[in-house]
């Protein structure tokens, strides 16, 4: 299979040679944790996976007040397989936000971040944040009772914030009030800054990562390091998970297609037992665990820029992180990526649980 | 005229009053109750013919990905041979044929 | 002349067998993507409006044809009078089902299928009733449609 006249005409146009050259000698270091690898090709297949499907929903959803619950009813009752697509774009998203924290937490606990990385480590959390925004957004789209109440629970959280609070606030929800002009305001986010801004992100993301290579934790550092070409033998790797992260989706998608609810009500009140995307239960949990009222202070405000301060921690870890910037042991952020692990995983629990 | 009609309402077990309550509250409630039944919208195709189809489509699906799956490991290891054999680079001064 | 080794090497054999996987696995995939972002095809109407006067002197016991999208559609008047419309198309391998008036059953010729009166599958390899239409008369005009769907005439 070669097309030595398509080759003739690129050769004559471009001069390929360093590409080919990077291709060929690009190395992926092998050790122990090197499985880690592969969960960030398996976020942007993914986020690939929901370019496609959103792209396609995009062309029956209507993003109006009247209209929005009605015109989903219509793709998932009515349209050629609209059930499967609205279904598999629905799986699609869970599966990226658990990839990114797999990702996220993986990278954390080799300490992947450290110089010269810190770049990649804070594009990535941009992504992160870019994410979990696209999955609020998307989820108000439905506009069905849940969906409501979730915007109006989240948007409130942010209004919370001190000083600024009441301006973010406003400026989601675009007005005082959850209301029509919010879906509109949402699906601005969720179809075009959104994704262009996430477009631009990632493409910053892999150009570091090929920049700097990937990175090998110092307990694995070895001389010489042991590689393997990018070029044909991960890349094959990296195909045959992809294929299973798609095969897995799949299936979610035909065997568990999310439950549509009654349409949202703006005067009724919100259904028993209402729960977020089990990305936010984490944070509800944590804001829980605050009384209504600290030393007079109101315990909410208190309580949201405790989360803004641990997130922002997170976020700026590679510069707090001095000994493992300069190659040392560093144990104490060991201790506290294991603490933010755990966290995360125990409050999501407990969220689900109850 | 009223008054025989008010003692005759009286004189019942069943007061006229409670039944009309009663049944105001069931033409509200029965509506409702019925929206809530009908409400769960059929996110699956409900008829059993077309969810058979669709297993069966999945089923092929799967087919699908696992014969890829041997495939790339097949080539995988066709890579591998040949790289131990060390003859996958391209010999730089090697005669051209054309 | 018998060649000791098959001049395809393993490797052009590989190449070619994934490359043709992957294309079926692709084609598939954009096909259902096609089906999706085409919603013409293989769909059906809600609805169809028809002339009442061309159906409504039938005789008993037989059936009138329309067109149901691209398909065919049954106008049916029973023995005893009553009317009902159903899709002519049966449900196994899609041919178009006849009505025998002797036996009051649909037939499929295709692969031997019946159906009787009520559109329900009796006899034969059809998996699933034939879809039944509810019909309505308004003025001059028939509406036959899907079971469930509010027709909404368009305003002269």
């Amino acid at each position: 299979m070669s097309y030595p006249r398509l080759k003739n005409w690129l050769d004559e146009r471009y001069d390929l040679t360093d590409v080919k050259k990077f291709a060929k000698s690009k190395l992926i270091p092998e050790h122990r944790y090197d499985l880690l690898y592969y969960t960030g090709g398996i976020t942007l297949f993914l986020f690939v996976l929901q370019f496609i499907t959103g792209m396609l929903l995009a062309m029956y959803y209507v993003p109006h007040i009247d209209h929005a619950y009605e015109s989903i009813i219509e793709i998932v009752t009515k349209i050629n397989l609209g059930w499967f697509f609205r279904s598999l774009h629905h799986w699609g998203a869970q599966l990226t936000i658990l990839f990114l924290f797999i990702h996220l937490f993986g990278t954390l606990l080799v300490k992947a971040y450290r110089k010269p990385r810190e770049m990649v480590w804070i594009t990535g959390f941009i992504l992160l944040i870019i994410s979990i925004f696209f999955g609020l957004s998307g989820y108000l789209l439905l506009w069905d009772e849940r969906a409501f109440a979730a915007v109006r629970v989240a948007t409130g959280g942010a209004g919370a914030l001190p000083v600024f609070g009441g301006f973010i606030k406003a400026f989601l929800r675009g007005g005082m009030d959850v209301t029509g002009d919010t879906i509109v305001r949402f699906y601005a986010f969720h179809v075009s800054i959104l994704p262009l801004l996430s477009l631009l992100m990632i493409g910053l993301h892999v150009l570091l990562v090929q920049y700097h290579g990937v990175s090998v934790p110092r307990s694995e550092i070895k001389d010489p390091q042991p590689t393997v070409p990018f070029f044909p033998n991960v890349f094959y790797k990296d195909m045959i998970i992809w294929l299973i992260v798609l095969g897995v989706v799949v299936t979610l998608a035909v065997l568990a297609p999310p439950e549509i609810g009654i349409k949202a009500d703006p005067l009724a009140p919100p259904p028993a037992n209402i729960k977020p995307e089990w990305y936010f239960l984490m944070v509800l949990e944590t804001l829980k665990l605050f009384p209504g009222t600290i030393f007079g202070l109101n315990g909410e405000t208190i309580a949201i820029i405790c989360v803004v301060v641990g997130i922002s921690f997170l976020f700026l870890i590679p510069f707090f992180d001095r000994k493992a910037n300069r190659g040392e042991e560093s144990t104490v952020f060991t201790v506290i990526a294991v603490i933010y692990v755990v966290y995360f995983v125990v409050m999501t629990a407990v969220g689900f649980l109850s | 005229m009223k008054q025989p009609f008010l003692i005759w309402a009286k004189s019942r077990l069943i007061n006229i009053p409670r039944i009309f309550i009663a049944a105001a509250a069931w033409t509200v409630c029965l509506p409702l109750c019925a929206a809530r039944a009908t409400e769960k919208i059929a996110v699956f195709p409900n008829a059993a013919y077309d969810a058979c189809i669709i297993y069966q489509n999945l089923a092929i699906f799967w087919f699908f990905i696992i014969g890829l799956i041997v495939i790339i490991g097949m080539k995988l290891k066709e890579i591998d041979r040949i790289q131990k054999l060390g003859i996958d680079r391209d010999d730089e001064n090697a005669p051209r044929l054309d | 002349m018998k060649l000791k080794y098959s001049l395809i090497t393993r490797r052009t054999f590989l190449n070619t067998l994934f490359g043709g996987w992957l294309f079926a696995f692709f084609s598939g995939a954009f096909y259902t993507l096609m089906k999706f972002a085409f919603p013409t095809l293989g769909k059906e109407p809600d609805f169809v409006v028809l002339d009442r006067k061309d159906f409504s002197d039938i005789p008993n016991n037989s059936v009138k044809p329309f067109a149901w999208g691209g398909a065919l559609g049954l106008y049916f008047k029973k023995e005893d009078g009553s009317v009902a419309a159903l899709k002519g198309v049966c449900t196994h391998m899609e041919c178009n089902v006849a009505y025998k008036p002797e036996e009051k059953k649909f037939y499929c010729a295709c692969h031997q299928g019946w159906f009787d009166e009520t559109g329900r599958n009796i006899a034969g390899p059809p998996p699933k009733p034939l879809e039944v239409f509810d019909v309505t008369e308004d003025g001059d005009k028939l509406i036959i449609a899907r079971k469930g769907v509010k027709v909404e005439l368009p305003k002269a």
